[in-house]
């Protein structure tokens, strides 16, 4: 059957960027109910990633963009349930990314996990700095001795930037040897174990320490 | 370019054989789940265009991490952080949610969103169709086992209506436009032929010659926006080290 829907939108790739929490001007919902909206992504936002794999000529009805729309609201229900089974379980208030990419390697999206798993320890190395707090920080620290526990094979630690670039390099050494890091750079033993030794060893491995943690 | 030239102008496999004075066009098995009887000639093209589409994904994966391996803002997003926080809080046993979880989920949703646009596409372009709609979602979604959970998001015509297309396409009475009685894998489509060949109906290849093909138009499209995309706005905050950060507790 080969149908052409004349309410085709072309999209709008010269839009620069969305007000986050806003609906986008662009779209033209029959439905009107301002909870209906908030319950999906904006749909511009969605049409411009489905044109990002599409050929040249490619085009997109309406009702595929709308489709796609409900399935990624879905999609992060269906993860976000999984993760929050998993901290009540561990008996944890928050959400953390780690719990969301155990969730999507327990629900089948192996294919998600190692771009995921780079992204989250590259968004540690440089936005969580600056959020980082006492509180904060302390409370990761505990959520990532239990996912060490949990799941050895998890690579992930932000004790430092050391650690971080040393788990960072894991995953991209794969394809890319890196060659700022010491070839005999070792990360940090378990924390579980020593968190005395961890406060001598901090003036040493990073020089402009920000943050003095206090055991 | 010259490889699809080639690929083109190949003769259709001997072994494709049907009846005299039937014409014939690219036959859609049902899905794989099903252990129905399949057309030798429609199955080899099927499992043809699965290969294709494997070799697309595994290529889509490939750039995925390299991309990534190239973020250094985290303050622009493709999708907004707080409409995903306010569907994940739908969710009642949800409490509190750190900061990097919607970041990840900003990414996370892109990966989806990209992967079921290809899988999709590939059944408007069984199809020989040039718009995705709705019902090609909906045979991404019925071929795709990690998409089993979004079964209820597609009403049952448009599952049903996939069926019929490919029930069509598999059953008899196949006529191709302005075709003769000799089997044609390529038949006119009105507009001239997609530079880089067409993806459908393209002859069963030895799987040498399969992986030696160059990327589809698809990825073409894919790493020119890439070149000329990247990022849209990058203030290169991203970078920082943090030694202008003020939390310095003793």
């Amino acid at each position: 059957m080969t149908e052409e829907s004349p309410e085709e939108d072309h999209g709008s790739p010269g839009v620069a960027e969305t007000n986050p929490g806003s609906p986008s001007s662009k779209t033209n919902n029959n439905n009107n109910n301002n909870k209906e909206q908030d319950r999906f992504l904006p749909i511009a936002n969605v049409g411009r990633i489905m044109k990002k794999v599409l050929p040249g000529n490619g085009k997109i009805s309406k009702d595929a963009k709308e489709t796609v729309q409900e399935c990624v609201s879905e999609f992060i229900s269906f993860v976000t349930g999984e993760a929050s089974d998993k901290c009540q379980r561990e008996k944890r208030k928050t959400i953390n990314g780690d719990d969301i990419i155990w969730a999507i390697t327990t629900l089948g999206f192996e294919d998600y996990v190692a771009p995921l798993k780079v992204y989250l320890c590259k968004y540690r190395d440089t936005e969580g700095e600056k959020v980082n707090s006492p509180k904060q920080q302390q409370q990761r620290q505990q959520q990532q001795q239990i996912q060490q526990q949990n799941h050895h094979n998890y690579q992930f630690q932000e004790q430092d930037q050391n650690n971080n670039n040393m788990s960072c390099t894991s995953y991209i050494s794969h394809h890319h040897p890196s060659p700022f890091l010491p070839v005999d750079h070792q990360p940090f033993p378990n924390i579980a174990f020593s968190p005395k030794s961890l406060q001598k060893q901090f003036p040493q491995q990073h020089d402009n320490n920000i943050d003095s943690i206090h055991w | 370019m010259d490889n699809n030239n080639n690929n083109n102008n190949q003769q259709p496999p001997p072994t494709s054989v049907y009846p005299p004075g039937s014409a014939v066009t690219t036959v859609i098995p049902p899905p794989p789940s099903g252990s129905a009887s399949i057309v030798t000639g429609g199955g080899a093209t099927y499992h043809h265009l699965l290969q294709q589409q494997q070799q697309q994904l595994q290529m889509f994966w490939t750039y995925q991490r390299q991309e990534i391996e190239q973020v250094n803002d985290f303050k622009n997003h493709q999708l907004p952080l707080a409409r995903i926080k306010k569907i994940m809080k739908a969710d009642e046993d949800v409490r509190m949610i750190s900061a990097e979880a919607p970041i990840l989920f900003a990414k996370a949703c892109e990966l989806f969103i990209l992967e079921l646009t290809i899988r999709s596409w590939l059944h408007a372009e069984e199809n020989k169709r040039r718009t995705l709609q709705k019902n090609d979602i909906a045979a991404a979604i019925t071929r795709t086992d990690i998409f089993d959970f979004l079964v209820d998001i597609v009403p049952r015509e448009e599952i049903k209506e996939e069926e019929d297309a490919a029930s069509a396409l598999g059953g008899g009475g196949m006529v191709a436009p302005a075709a003769s009685g000799v089997p044609y894998y390529y038949p006119p489509m009105g507009q001239p032929a997609v530079p880089g060949g067409m993806m459908i109906g393209r002859p069963a290849m030895d799987p040498s010659g399969v992986y030696a093909q160059p990327p589809s138009q698809a990825w073409q499209s894919v790493w020119q926006n890439s070149a000329g995309g990247g990022d849209d706005v990058s203030y290169g905050s991203g970078g920082s080290s943090g030694h202008g950060n003020l939390d310095s507790q003793g």
